[in-house]
């Protein structure tokens, strides 16, 4: 169990891996494929005051070992957010931290309004923009923080994320995540277009990890590291630098079965270690081998081989 | 839906470019309909970083057979990762005793369990094959199936086809499936004055990263709504899509 302790209310987290925003949906989408009551925790995708739709043409584009996803931030608004989803967030097996996109003052405290009151909402995530400032994160967190009482973590971007995490600091967050995924641009190779959008991929986890490190040195609330991340050891490297937990992105969409290993892993639940077996050799889901081994179980016992008469005694 | 991992039984190599693969799959994955699809993983590496979609052309028991291209090289007893069956199934409207399918410039793979089925139940199919899927190999499609050519969008003898069909099907790839399907959506309101609810379908395919409608990457705007196409889709009615 985490207790991510920098703001006035603690968020406490019994597993230190969650999955961050735009990655896991508005909450129950991943339900079927991942337990996720093995998981500290899921944030929702962007949520802002108004529906957003997606962006148009080309939204993804395969890189070497990586992607470029450029969604345009659709959702349905936050009237409809709740509407559709605040029954799922009641019934989570893990606690919802709600991702709001940091637009306008106004818009983020009608938000939190909106939000109030709603069961299964651990904590509000802030999303700054890229071109964010120190004063910037001052408005929009007070925002929030005066018709909240949950729990704020503060999203910044990549680069300069020291300078920013200081700032959260300053206006009160609790913990500040490290770091949003950074922005790149990529010819689409359907169309010739260049397209800009958010990046993913191995390749992301030292760019990350540096930033995550240089966060922890300049700030004394904890640091939850986020990118690249794709196995147990990778979530273990942002944990050696500083941080407190770890947020997965893209691992989510490539290998799902690889979120539950790692939540395994750093929450010490490998339970496959006492009987000698690694635990990356085991996968949910494969091979049926759990209806499987229902059916050897309801099933008479084999009976033993008869010999055959016709043997020499 | 659900994660497993399959193995590739049998690789068949089938006219000059694409190859058929048996795959032994789990007891989930072979509910798999008409219009679904497979998002696997056949290496352990990150290249290519997201899933790719395997598209059933025909399933026999516990074995599926997807169509792939032969610049990739499949083993037998080789292990793929599945996801799937992804999205909703294509389904073919109880009214219909014939049946025209369309591909443009692409492989008719993903209109080939859809064949099937209705050859099934007796429903006449014709499968028109537009630009570069003229030289789709023949030998890979049922024999009871009708073959029609054109070189573009607009084909001869295309408004008798319409008018002949009780319901159509038609895939194309991104980005130029919009445009394709806006010509056929025209074509089929002129021909039959008014469209109904079912009767022009269009697959998309545009890139699934998470096959679960929770990434939005895959968005299909349908009668004014934003829909996930590995959920809701890969296939919409043309007359409720906005093409424009």
């Amino acid at each position: 169990m985490i207790e991510l302790t920098g703001g006035k209310q603690p968020l406490t987290l019994d597993n230190p891996v969650m999955c961050s925003a735009g990655t896991v949906g508005f909450g129950p989408e991943y339900g079927k494929l991942i337990d996720l009551s093995r998981l500290g925790g899921i944030v929702t995708n962007p949520i802002t005051f108004r529906p957003r739709k997606a962006a148009g043409g080309t939204r993804v584009i395969p890189l070497d070992s990586g992607v470029l996803v450029h969604s345009g931030l659709p959702n349905p608004g936050i009237m409809r957010a709740v509407r559709d989803y605040a029954p799922a967030w009641k019934l989570s097996p893990c606690p919802i931290i709600i991702h709001l996109a940091a637009t306008a003052p106004d818009e983020l405290a009608r938000c939190v309004g909106a939000l109030e009151g709603r069961e299964g909402i651990a904590a509000i995530e802030l999303g700054m923009s890229d071109d964010a400032t120190h004063r910037d994160i001052k408005l929009m967190f007070n925002a929030v923080q005066q018709h909240t009482e949950l729990p704020i973590l503060v999203r910044v971007c990549l680069y300069n994320a020291a300078q920013l995490a200081q700032a959260a600091q300053d206006a009160g967050a609790g913990a500040v995540v490290v770091a949003a995924p950074p922005r790149g641009t990529a010819r689409d190779p359907l169309t010739g277009a260049m397209v800009g959008g958010r990046l993913y991929g191995p390749w992301l986890k030292p760019l990350a990890i540096r930033a995550v490190g240089q966060a922890v040195h300049s700030v004394q609330i904890p640091v939850i590291g986020c990118g690249g991340i794709h196995n147990p050891d990778d979530a273990r490297e942002f944990l050696s630098v500083g941080a407190k937990a770890i947020q997965l992105d893209s691992i989510v969409w490539v290998r799902p079965e690889m979120v539950e290993i790692i939540a395994r892993n750093l929450g010490g639940l490998e339970r496959t270690r006492a009987s000698g077996a690694l635990a990356d050799e085991w996968k949910p889901g494969m091979g049926e081998t759990a209806a499987m081994r229902a059916q050897i179980l309801a099933s008479p016992p084999p009976k033993p081989p008869v010999a055959p008469s016709n043997l020499p005694k | 839906m659900q994660e497993s991992q399959v193995i590739i039984e049998r690789v068949r190599r089938v006219g000059g470019a694409i190859q058929q693969l048996d795959i032994a799959v789990d007891v989930p994955q072979r509910t798999v309909q008409a219009g679904q699809v497979f998002l696997a993983r056949a290496t352990d590496s990150y290249d290519p970083y997201l899933r790719e979609p395997w598209v059933p052309i025909r399933k026999r028991g516990g074995t599926v057979t997807v169509e792939r291209s032969v610049t990739v090289t499949y083993q037998p007893g080789q292990v793929v990762g599945f996801l799937g069956p992804v999205g909703k199934p294509l389904l073919l409207r109880e009214t219909a005793r014939t049946l025209l399918l369309i591909a443009f410039d692409s492989t008719p793979a993903a209109l080939l369990m859809l064949a099937e089925q209705a050859l099934n139940v007796r429903v006449a199919v014709a499968l028109a094959l537009i630009g570069e899927a003229q030289y789709y190999p023949l030998e890979a499609l049922p024999p009871e199936i009708e073959i029609l050519r054109g070189e573009d969008a607009t084909w001869q003898g295309q408004r008798d086809s319409i008018r002949w069909a009780d319901q159509i099907v038609a895939v194309a790839p991104p980005p130029q499936d919009r445009a394709y399907y806006l010509k056929l959506r025209a074509a089929a309101k002129d021909a039959r004055g008014e469209i109904a609810p079912g009767y022009v379908l269009g697959l998309f395919q545009p890139p699934m990263p998470c096959g679960v409608g929770a990434c939005l990457a895959c968005l299909v705007r349908v009668r004014g709504e934003d829909v996930a196409a590995c959920v809701e889709g890969p296939t919409f009615d043309l007359a409720l899509v906005s093409l424009e």
